[in-house]
């Protein structure tokens, strides 16, 4: 697959069919990728597939000019998707590279299995439904879903259904719906205050350095409301409610647009499950709606799409 | 031949805290609140023993937090009435700072007390007692051998631990490690066996690091490419613009001031802010910085290039949080170990 | 004159919590043009009201509690000591809360900070003056200050532009510099209107036009960047060296004291380091636009 694709990319660099190329290339610690963004065709061979290809790359395409080849993922092609709706991007400006994927796996997960650090691990090897992991030269195998992010296991889209070179025939994903929101249902078994007093040690460690929104594909505004000073929405000093304010905006904002990539999570630096937010909102919106971000590039966008036969009448 | 140095077994460790918890408040690597920091120890849990290396938070937060009230005011018919936030008058003992972090701290002073006194942060600081703990172990992002850090050696701290199997060796690096030492209960001298112990452990910690960043003409390299705008708009392309990197690296200390009003009474807060952020330097007219580059630029020559010319020091402890941490793994080491060598 | 390095004469007088304002009544309030106010203010403490003091070109950290603070230079001159004055412009948040206060209101000030204008380099010297728009504001303390000192100069040309006639600010100052003999004052628009008869063109032609000698002369520049940008050359084909000319510089500012961090051009902070520079300080920094 990974020959597949560096064939294709340079041939799309080659005969113009694009200016850049995103895809993943490898990381500089283990066990992990970096987004790769060149015009150049002598980087091309440095291009990767493997479970640790976690970025939503999706989150470059508003802030590059020219023609994009992209290399994506399900939940990657679904925000692609969501951002031609928005009119963010034109379909034609975009060449969708797709990889079925399997699932990604996810190092703290893999870290809590093997009781140490994820640069401490000598391997992990993917075996079809199994996972195999080195620690100290001695291989322990656990079952996929236990290692697999939690939004990977409620997948609803493995292989881009919008594309224009798809990488190979789709696998099969092993989802697990319900370890996929086991946090959430755990959430909703507690009570009010309960959860209350969650959310506020959560968000008590929110530094407001933005990884969430920045990596997210759906937060494509140029200029994000936190920033706006007349009028002060929310406040710029990081106290938890405001943090909790912002993450619960920023949901709204989203919702309809959040294709549970689970990057948001992932990305924060200090393991606030924001994930939790998103899924369940996600969630609300296909209850609501029977709307799943990014699946049909021809459907209208969630929230700013209006029918006049609408029963609500506060837009009117 | 007896040393100069007192050791404390690991299982003793924890009483040694709670005598010092009398003076002090106690703080150490912690993840009590969900994320590694350092915190107000419990009393009891001693688990931070048995870490290898540096915490996700730096200590820096515990001098200058995310953020801090600098004063509250009120309004009467009077007019206002500007009162400083109570102070905590215990002093704070740092129990398990690392090398690279204790280092960064001395960096930071030099900001803090340059031309004008910072009293925030200086009276944290001056009311302070470090306790270094060497690593033991390394991450794959750590690089501060190559920025002159041993990851076991400091001189940065007031005591220095290193590891010496079941014990901890104790070195009084200032004066007031020294009066520390000297009334603290429980410690032994230190024998020469236990000197070779810690040696080696010194030496280990060294050969872990294995990251290289290469500072060869470094100031001069960057001053060459200052203006290789396609360099740096190439590296800076994944940047997402986050402040992962600067929030969390130890010598990052740029901050934003902002006021919290409620009816007639509020505050002025600082808070920690990010030159990666276009909006830092956003002035109405223009803004300097609005193309990434630039502002990936100016983090790394801020680090690297300005703060040197400054004060000789370079603002990078080589700690590896802003590669560890990144969402896309953007990687210093790698931008300035390919800094072309001819533009 | 050597003023290469303007920045080493900076001097930090603060004492105590720097961070901690002073509060100063509003005395009066002049709309200068539609968008611009010059509020004059004094402290409400008497003993700062007589010690406080400061140098032209030094700026101040204003602070409306409850909503903000923002840096404005100090436009009165240091020779003028009833009573303090700083000039505004509407263009956010602390801005326009400063607008909507009245006389008699109380806001935050600390200061003075940055460096001011070296004088004793001006000494001697023939002044030729360039300023556009708001950018008088240093400008018109340190023109006060020079007339009221006058014998210790030689000659003074003052070159001041605005957009239109209504943008012009300190009209009451460019009546009296009009006025007087000893100083050469010239105005000029970019666009004029019907009851306009001044100059019109942009500061940058006007110097070249008015051609002052750069003989035993120091030029002092403030306006908007794209302003000082072009006079800069001209300033250099009227035989000006980069050690003849001074600017003041504007970036966001936040402390005002070189710790934030967001003022900085390469190693130098705006706010500690400046505002004021001497054109061969920062010559390298403008082309290379840190």
């Amino acid at each position: 697959m990974e020959q597949k694709l560096r064939d294709g990319a340079k041939a799309l660099l080659e005969q113009g069919k694009v200016d850049y190329i995103i895809g993943f290339e490898p990381g500089s610690l283990k066990f992990t990728t970096t987004p790769l963004i060149t015009r150049d065709k002598d980087d091309i061979d440095r291009l990767v597939i493997n479970p640790f290809i976690v970025n939503n790359l999706s989150a470059y395409l508003t802030e590059l000019e020219g023609r994009v080849g992209i290399v994506a993922k399900g939940c990657d092609s679904r925000s692609i998707v969501s951002l031609i709706q928005d009119k963010q991007i034109a379909r034609e400006d975009i060449v969708i590279i797709g990889i079925p994927c399997p699932g990604l796996i996810d190092l703290s997960k893999i870290e809590q299995l093997a009781g140490k650090d994820r640069d401490e691990v000598d391997d992990i090897t993917r075996e079809g439904d199994r996972v195999v992991i080195v620690v100290d030269g001695k291989k322990q195998e656990f079952p996929i879903t236990e290692v697999l992010f939690d939004n990977c296991l409620g997948c609803d889209m493995p292989t881009p259904s919008e594309y224009d070179i798809l990488l190979s025939e789709s696998s099969p994903l092993v989802t697990d719906k319900t370890s996929s929101r086991k946090k959430i249902e755990g959430l909703k078994g507690t009570s009010q205050e309960e959860r209350w007093s969650f959310w506020e040690k959560e968000f008590s460690r929110c530094i407001r350095c933005y990884a969430c929104r920045n990596v997210c594909p759906a937060c494509f505004c140029k200029r994000c409301f936190v920033e706006e000073s007349e009028p002060q929405w929310i406040s710029p000093v990081p106290q938890w409610q405001d943090n909790l304010m912002f993450q619960v905006i920023r949901n709204i904002h989203v919702a309809g647009r959040c294709t549970d990539c689970g990057e948001c999570e992932r990305a924060c630096p200090v393991n606030i499950q924001l994930r939790s937010l998103a899924k369940e909102m996600y969630d609300i919106v296909d209850d609501l709606f029977q709307f799943k971000a990014g699946m049909d590039k021809e459907a209208a966008p969630l929230l700013t799409a209006y029918a006049v036969e609408e029963a609500e009448d506060f837009i009117r | 031949m007896a040393s100069s140095n007192k050791k404390i077994s690991k299982r003793d460790t924890g009483k040694l805290l709670n005598e010092w918890s009398q003076e002090f408040a106690v703080f150490v690597p912690s993840r009590e609140t969900g994320v590694a920091t350092m915190a107000k120890w419990d009393g009891k849990d001693t688990s931070f023993l048995d870490w290898h290396r540096n915490t996700v938070i730096p200590p820096k937060a515990n001098f200058l937090p995310a953020m801090e009230e600098m004063f509250n005011f009120q309004r009467d018919k009077e007019g206002y009435h500007i009162e400083l936030p109570p102070q905590d008058k215990h002093k704070q003992l740092i129990f398990g700072i690392r090398p690279c972090d204790a280092k960064a701290l001395a960096i930071l002073d030099m900001t803090f007390s340059d031309s004008y006194q910072d009293p925030y942060y200086l009276s944290k600081r001056k009311n302070a007692v470090l306790v270094g703990v060497g690593c033991t172990k390394a991450y794959d992002s750590c690089f501060c051998t190559s920025l002159g850090i041993s990851p076991a050696e400091s001189t940065d701290v007031d005591l220095m631990l290193t590891d010496i199997g079941d014990e901890f060796l104790i070195e009084a690096i200032t004066e007031a490690g020294k009066k520390l030492i000297s009334r603290s209960r429980g410690l032994a001298e230190a024998n020469e066996a236990d000197e070779t112990r810690a040696k080696a452990s010194k030496e280990a910690a060294y050969q872990k690091v294995t990251r290289q960043l290469d500072t060869d003409n470094i100031k001069q390299r960057l001053l060459a490419n200052l203006e290789n705008k396609d360099y740096w708009e190439k590296i800076a392309a994944k940047c997402l613009s986050c402040g992962v990197c600067t929030f969390l690296c130890p010598t990052c200390y740029c901050f934003d001031i902002n006021d919290e009003l409620v009816k007639q009474q509020g505050a002025r807060f600082r808070s920690w802010d990010s030159c990666a952020f276009p909006v830092y330097t956003e002035m109405p007219m223009e803004n300097p910085r609005v193309e990434k580059w630039r502002r990936v630029r100016q983090r790394v020559y801020h680090k690297y290039e300005f703060y040197p010319m400054s004060f000789d020091v370079t603002a990078c402890t080589g700690c590896g949080r802003c590669i560890r941490l990144c969402p896309v793994n953007w990687d210093i080491t790698q931008a300035l170990n390919n800094l072309p060598a001819k533009v | 004159m050597t003023i290469t390095d303007i920045s080493h004469r900076r001097k930090f007088l603060a004492q105590g919590n720097v961070y901690l304002p002073h509060i100063v009544i509003i005395e009066k309030i002049i709309d200068e043009t539609p968008g611009v106010r010059t509020f004059h203010f004094n402290f409400k403490d008497e003993k700062l009201r007589e010690e406080f003091s400061f140098e032209s070109g030094q700026f101040g950290e204003y602070s409306v509690l409850g909503i903000g603070e923002a840096p404005f230079c100090i436009s009165s001159s240091p020779t003028r000591r009833d009573h303090l004055e700083f000039a505004l412009q509407r263009v956010g948040k602390v801005t326009n809360a400063l607008h909507r206060l009245g006389v008699g209101a109380e806001i935050g000030f600390r200061g003075p900070y940055g460096n001011g204008v070296p004088l004793d380099l001006l000494q001697g010297k023939n002044l030729v003056f360039v300023g556009g728009g708001i950018g008088l504001a240093p400008l018109r303390s340190l023109i006060w200050n020079v007339i009221d000192n006058r014998d210790k100069y030689e000659n003074i040309d003052i070159i001041y532009g605005a957009r239109s006639p209504s943008d012009l600010c300190f009209k009451y100052d460019l009546d009296a510099w009009n006025k007087d003999k000893a100083v050469n004052m010239v105005t000029t628009v970019d666009k004029g209107d019907e009851n306009w008869t001044g100059k019109v063109g942009f500061v940058p032609q006007v110097l070249e036009q008015a051609a002052p000698s750069a003989q035993n002369a120091v030029a002092i520049v403030c306006g908007p960047p794209i302003m000082i940008r072009f006079t800069f050359p001209v300033l250099e084909k009227l035989g000006f060296t980069p050690e003849q000319m001074i600017t003041t510089l504007e970036k966001r500012m936040k402390c005002g004291i070189g710790k934030c961090g967001r003022c900085n051009i390469g190693n130098l902070y705006v706010c500690r380091d400046g505002p004021v520079f001497s054109y061969a300080q920062i010559k390298g920094f403008i082309s290379k636009e840190y």
